[in-house]
């Protein structure tokens, strides 16, 4: 029986380890209730943010959803990397801050909520915050230094939320999760270009072929 | 394993349990003395590592730091640990030793500050370290022909072959780096099987077969052997004294509970950002005022590059290829020097790296991640002068113990920068010797060090030569917050040797 469309085939393999694969299982599904950390109006924000800010439909199959807003306002409330910016508040409160500045000055430049904006709109409010050109100095904002810091912090946990995920693995033909499994610990044999063993996934991205076509 | 009442006065109470804390241990028990470790982490069994980026954060040391400066240090990730063997747990096991100029780069340049010893007085520590622990190497050394390593250096994975190709293009000599990992299965004293490095990549997430040499499977065990107690779980907060000023406890809590060990020694080795938190908050051993002062990193920078191959870049041992040919750079406009390495990366930290340091978005930054496997990257670590604006000092925030978080200040001068740019523009043009593509520069600081700055000098200095408190004769330093300058190399290995070396003087004191 062929696996579900959903389900990565590297999950299957037996260079996994038991533990490793129930982590990377529990990440195919949303978390239950969301949102969890944000609020309504910030969460909407942060889904309307996503897509601009890394679009995926160039690596994932057609159809497929990583829930990312769900995933990372859940992260939010869970153990954090251990570090903040000294200038920004705790991250939990931060985000919240950042989104709803976002908003605020998408309804200040525009007249009209940032979900409500046209992608390409949405992206240049997005270039701007990066290069910490839009911010508001008033409670439960962020100023622009602010939130070009948290800028760094947007980026990273897009990208631990995305590289982490199975899926995406399976479509980069990503081999780092299969490093070994319980009774056996078979690492790699092959390290050196252009060697791909067996067990390891090929790329199916559109975006990631290339390498793989190559062989 | 041999267990003490918390009404026994141990001979040594040692506050952590990784390359500071583990060798002192080993070597107090080894020679008859009592000693509790007590360790803020769990104990981890090497099976249940998972690399898997995000789970396998429990290694690092969470408790939440505020980073500030115009350079703020990223933590968490590949930073301080945290477990039965801190962070020898999650390092990444590339083992130089400390150039024997960095000894003395105040005398050589006018700038920094001199170790108050030389490389011969640590080098028979540095060597019983790495015959001890099992470091692997090439058969000759370019840098110091006369080292020997006991272990053939592991197959050089795809980063490290590409920076062969690179040091060759621009005329650099190169090797096989000493990696404090072994490349066959053998059986280690007090602990049992360790197996031959199976290449797997997944040093920074925790070794699953024993190869990487840790401190959970070489020096806890022997000291575990020889009497010693290890405690998970506790995390230390007070410290306590009599009326001479003299350390009788520690105030440790433990699953919510809060007890205290009697001890006639106390031995400090958190790491150098806890260290010295512990003695602000508890306003010790800082008669001089540098408590905390005098932090520093070591500059480490990044260049990767995209190619045509599939490179595969989660695989082999992560950093094989050294050169030491830009130790003193003939056209430095700095003092000092740095490493270069290869790099190899999991997925996630590559992909922080290249989140943090751009602002590509959009079908750019997809395609950018799409760009993982083929992608290596070079990266260095080099000297960082102290600073009087760098240091770790008491936030205004409480932590859920109720303890002030620890700030941490962190700004690079100009020395930083010049040493930055130079390994930037040096980098770039080893990959684009060899037809790297979309090759992008990260500006980034890596590992911790200073604080509790070692000297002769009462006056200026927080311990002894020996790691030996100037202000509290029965409070002992061994981690790298006492280092004076960051010297260019990977600080473990100096660590450790500094241990052996501290508990030395102590079984003599």
């Amino acid at each position: 029986m062929s696996p579900p469309p959903d389900r990565p085939e590297i999950l299957d393999s037996d260079h996994l380890s038991a533990r490793t694969r129930d982590i990377l299982t529990s990440r195919l599904s949303a978390p239950e209730t969301h949102p969890r950390t944000l609020s309504l109006q910030a969460y909407a924000v942060l889904d309307a943010l996503l897509p601009v800010l890394l679009p995926l439909d160039e690596i994932l199959p057609p159809g497929t959803d990583i829930n990312m807003t769900a995933r990372i306002d859940a992260a939010l409330s869970g153990p954090r990397d251990g570090w903040r910016f000294a200038d920004l508040p705790p991250d939990a409160k931060a985000w919240e801050a950042a989104l709803l500045t976002l908003d605020d000055v998408a309804a200040e430049q525009h007249g009209i909520r940032f979900i409500h904006l046209a992608p390409d709109l949405r992206g240049t409010l997005l270039d701007a915050l990066m290069a910490g050109q839009i911010g508001l100095d008033r409670d439960g904002r962020l100023t622009p230094p602010q939130i070009k810091r948290w800028a760094g912090d947007l980026r990273g946990e897009v990208v631990d939320c995305v590289m982490s995920d199975p899926r995406i693995q399976q479509a980069l033909g990503i081999s780092s999760s299969l490093t070994g499994g319980d009774t056996v610990f078979q690492g790699f044999t092959e390290v050196g270009p252009d060697s791909r063993e067996d067990f390891e996934p090929k790329a199916t991205a559109p975006l990631a072929q290339m390498a793989d076509s190559r062989e | 394993m041999k267990t003490f009442a918390e009404t026994d006065i141990v001979d040594a109470v040692v506050i952590g349990s990784g390359a500071g804390g583990a060798p002192l241990a080993a070597e107090l028990a080894r020679n008859g003395k009592t000693v509790v470790v007590l360790e803020a982490g769990p104990a981890f069994t090497a099976m249940g590592h998972t690399p898997d980026e995000i789970a396998a954060r429990e290694l690092y040391w969470l408790h939440e730091r505020l980073s500030a400066g115009t350079n703020p240090q990223a933590f968490g990730g590949n930073n301080s640990g945290t477990g039965l063997g801190g962070s020898l747990l999650h390092y990444g096991a590339f083992m130089p030793r400390m150039d024997a100029r960095d000894f003395h780069l105040h005398t050589e340049t006018g700038k920094g500050v001199d170790w108050p010893f030389g490389l011969e007085e640590l080098l028979p520590y540095i060597e019983r370290v790495e015959s001890f622990i099992g470091v692997s190497g090439p058969a000759s050394y370019p840098w110091d022909p006369n080292r020997r390593y006991a272990y053939p250096p592991p197959p050089a994975n795809s980063a490290a072959l590409k920076m062969r190709e690179g040091c060759d293009a621009l005329g650099l000599r190169h090797a096989d780096g000493p990696a404090a990992l072994i490349t066959r299965d053998v059986e280690q004293p007090h602990f049992g099987t360790r197996h031959g490095c199976a290449n797997c990549g997944a040093c920074h997430q925790g070794c699953r077969n024993g190869a990487k040499s840790g401190a959970d499977n070489t020096w806890l065990p022997m000291a575990v052997a020889h009497g010693a107690e290890l405690r998970p779980g506790c995390f230390a907060h007070t410290i306590e004294r009599d009326s001479a000023g003299r350390v009788t406890g520690v105030v440790y809590r433990q699953n919510g509970v809060e007890h205290r060990q009697k001890c006639a020694t106390l031995v400090l080795a958190a790491g150098a950002v806890e260290t010295p938190r512990l003695l602000l908050t508890n306003d010790l051993a800082n008669s001089s005022g540098q408590v905390g002062q005098n932090y520093m990193t070591h500059v480490s920078t990044q260049v990767w590059g995209e190619f045509d191959e599939d490179i595969r870049p989660n695989r082999g041992y992560p950093s094989l290829t050294i050169t030491e040919d830009m130790m003193r750079p003939k056209d430095a406009d700095f003092v000092g020097g740095y490493l270069i390495q290869s790099l190899g990366m999991m997925p996630a930290t590559w992909g922080q790296n290249l989140a943090r340091s751009t602002t590509t978005r959009g079908p750019a930054f997809a395609r950018a991640l799409a760009g993982y496997n083929r992608s290596a990257g070079m990266g260095i670590n080099g000297e960082c002068l102290p600073r009087p604006e760098n240091r770790v000092t008491l936030s205004n925030e409480k932590d859920a113990f109720g303890l002030p978080k620890p700030l941490i200040e962190h700004s690079y001068g100009p020395n930083e920068w010049a040493m930055h740019n130079h390994a930037a523009s040096l980098l770039s043009r080893m990959w684009e010797a060899i037809g790297a593509k979309d090759i992008r520069v990260i500006d980034r600081a890596a590992h911790m060090i200073g604080t509790c700055r070692m000297g002769t000098d009462a006056g200026s200095n927080v311990v002894n030569p020996e790691g030996r408190s100037f202000d509290i004769d029965n409070l002992w330093i061994s981690d790298h917050s006492i280092f004076p300058s960051a010297a260019a190399a990977n600080p473990a290995l100096a660590i450790m040797a500094l241990s052996l070396r501290t508990a030395d003087a102590m079984l003599k004191a």
